[in-house]
């Protein structure tokens, strides 16, 4: 194992920024919590039932099975241009695992209560559970694999094997989350064999464009990095960001035509979404930052660009997808409106302040430059 | 075991919304959050614009997709065929009321429909949402009856403290017969059209089945596979057909 240049970039602003951000986002959210409980957030009984921080939970554990796919390139499929940024990528999957997870458990009504109840009640039926098991043993075999990085291990076969099974686990725990919302029949936006696939290529652009971010926050600038970084964030890594983010544009925009044409009730939500000029935003950043990455400049504002507009994405999925009141009547005459309380947002600001400082707190600490003595 | 069921015949239903006033008192609903709800539906302009209403009970479906889709099995279906949940075991992820076609499904902590705040005015005692000044049925938290606690989903029960109480063997619950009358649904007990009949769906002789058979009984949604064990009398129409489709409305959110 070789220590690399160290880093120069603002890890120290960032992880102050984030410590801040955690400790007045969680206090805001849990003043709210506890004085109203979930009446703080804007979601009701006929109003939008999975709200913002459904939609946060999602983004971060996809973004987590994505930074999984871009650590999985050099350890799982022997890719070894990747290996400089796979142990970051290993550890920023672990804490956006976590940050996900923390929104989530703000937002069901009994979470300790789940701890019990999903083991000794288990709902094989249920693709909920099957996401539990799935991010469960992923989370779980990530922490194993960091811990064998972490020790120098890269190449034994049980770090190997840990890297395949973290892998195999993400990808069937990712797809157990598609199935969550694929499976609804009762409500069309979502339904689909296909939405496992859709989020499979969302997760890997959402992975890519977090770990070209991290990377440049890591360093500061190109030239700051060491030079095995620098190829990578100028040679591999925006060519297969881009293609897998042609995929993605070209996902959203067949979703969206078919929405728009077919006429089953519940897809006339579609005319809602474009006429939203927050769907022109999520595509016009994805198919520049698509065109800014082709013309070689550096990737790193096309992935801020790519997660601000993968966060409207998710958003528009999540919360489209229950727009059309099922049996409201006059309760609800059109479609149903829904704004996210402040509550709801300090918990995005939460998800995201855990991942930064997270992200800070092990590059200070865990040595995330390491990469194997090949390498 | 019988398997209970429900007919209602939307040719005798006034829309009067004794059904879901009965049902509140009942279960000791907050406002707007009605098990059994009288919807209404506003189509066209005048001089012929059209209001229809449409009964809505939970269906109580043989295949009710809101317990497959449960992680703690707290919703389940009981040997008498209806739907239940049980609030020891609801974590409230609130998957069934993503998965409910009917959206008869309810989770009272959130943003109160009037003010002032009728979960503030009668707050409630240790974990339960609040505490009505009138009290319906004795708390059974295992079957989700009685007042719904914070944190979990609560749906129609069929009043199930009161079925569940009744003679086995019964055909029919109904209020023509005086001994039978305690163990009514309070939606049925008090329809003043008598648009409502509650019975067994497995005994041949019950008068929902031969109503649902002499009048074509159909089911909401039927094409969803939930099979609901709710039927509706239409005079030969379908059972949506008191609903106007949700894109005739204005869709302007």
């Amino acid at each position: 194992m070789t220590t690399q240049t160290a880093a120069k970039g603002p890890v120290n602003t960032i992880m102050a920024a984030g410590l801040t951000g955690l400790v007045v986002s969680l206090g805001l959210v849990m003043v709210g919590l506890l004085q109203e409980g979930h009446a703080a957030f804007n979601t009701g009984s006929n109003g939008i039932t999975w709200g913002l921080p459904v939609v946060t939970y999602v983004f971060f554990v996809l973004t987590s099975t994505g930074l999984t796919f871009v650590a999985s390139l050099a350890m799982v499929f022997g890719f070894k241009d990747f290996y400089p940024i796979a142990k970051r990528c290993i550890w920023l999957a672990v804490v956006t695992l976590i940050a996900g997870f923390a929104s989530l458990a703000m937002e069901i009504g009994h979470p300790f209560r789940m701890l019990w109840a999903i083991p000794l009640s288990f709902q094989y039926l249920s693709p909920l559970n099957w996401m539990g098991v799935f991010y469960a043993a992923y989370l779980g075999l990530l922490l194993l694999k960091f811990h064998k990085v972490n020790g120098g291990d890269w190449d034994s076969g049980t770090s190997r094997q840990l890297g395949i099974a973290s892998f195999v686990a993400v990808v069937i725990a990712h797809g157990t989350l598609g199935g969550v919302f694929g499976s609804m029949a009762m409500r069309p936006m979502w339904y689909g064999g296909l939405v496992p696939i859709y989020f499979l290529l969302t997760a890997a652009v959402s992975g890519a464009a977090f770990a070209v971010l991290i990377t440049y926050l890591t360093y500061g600038n190109e030239a700051a990095m060491p030079e095995k970084v620098r190829t990578l964030m100028q040679g591999a890594m925006p060519k297969v960001f881009a293609a897998v983010l042609a995929v993605v544009i070209l996902a959203v925009v067949s979703r969206t035509v078919t929405g728009l044409w077919s006429n089953a009730d519940g897809l006339q939500v579609w005319d809602h979404i474009v006429a939203s000029p927050w769907f022109w935003i999520e595509l016009l950043l994805m198919v520049a930052a698509f065109f800014m990455l082709l013309t070689g400049s550096s990737p790193m504002w096309p992935a801020v660009m790519v997660i601000v507009s993968l966060f409207i994405g998710r958003y528009e999925f999540i919360i489209s997808g229950q727009l059309v009141p099922l049996f409201k009547g006059s309760w609800v005459p059109g479609l149903i409106s829904y704004t996210p309380s402040l509550t709801e947002w300090m918990l995005v600001v939460m998800a995201f302040s855990i991942v930064f400082f997270g992200w800070a707190f092990g590059e200070k600490s865990l040595n995330l430059e390491a990469a194997p003595k090949e390498q | 075991m019988a398997k209970w069921g429900m007919v209602i015949d939307l040719e005798k239903c006034t829309g009067c919304q004794a059904c879901s006033t009965a049902c509140q008192m009942e279960n000791n609903r907050l406002p707007g959050e009605n098990y059994q709800d009288v919807l209404y539906y506003t189509e066209g302009k005048q001089p012929a614009p059209t209001l229809s209403w449409f009964p809505r009970p939970c269906m109580h479906c043989e295949e009710p997709s809101c317990m497959h889709v449960c992680p703690t099995k707290a919703t389940f279906k009981t040997e008498d065929g209806v739907v239940l949940i049980d609030w020891n075991k609801c974590i409230g992820c609130k998957f069934c009321m993503i998965a409910c076609p009917y959206g008869v499904r309810f989770y009272t902590d959130e943003k109160p429909l009037i003010e002032p705040n009728i979960k503030s005015v009668f707050k409630g005692e240790g974990d339960l949402s609040w505490n009505p000044p009138y009290k319906g049925p004795q708390q059974d938290a295992s079957h989700g009856v009685g007042i719904q606690p914070n944190g979990v989903v609560s749906k129609c029960t069929f009043c199930y403290h009161k079925i569940s109480k009744a003679p086995k063997g019964t055909p029919d619950l109904s209020n023509d017969d005086p001994a039978l009358r305690e163990f009514v649904p309070a939606c049925v007990r008090t329809c003043a059209p008598t648009a409502r009949y509650f019975g067994d769906l497995d005994n041949p002789n019950s008068k929902v089945n031969r109503l649902i058979s002499a009048k074509k009984g159909v089911r909401l949604l039927d094409h969803t596979g939930n099979k609901p064990q709710v039927y509706y009398l239409t005079g030969g129409g379908a059972a949506g057909g008191a609903i106007p489709s949700s894109r005739a409305n204005d869709k302007k959110a």
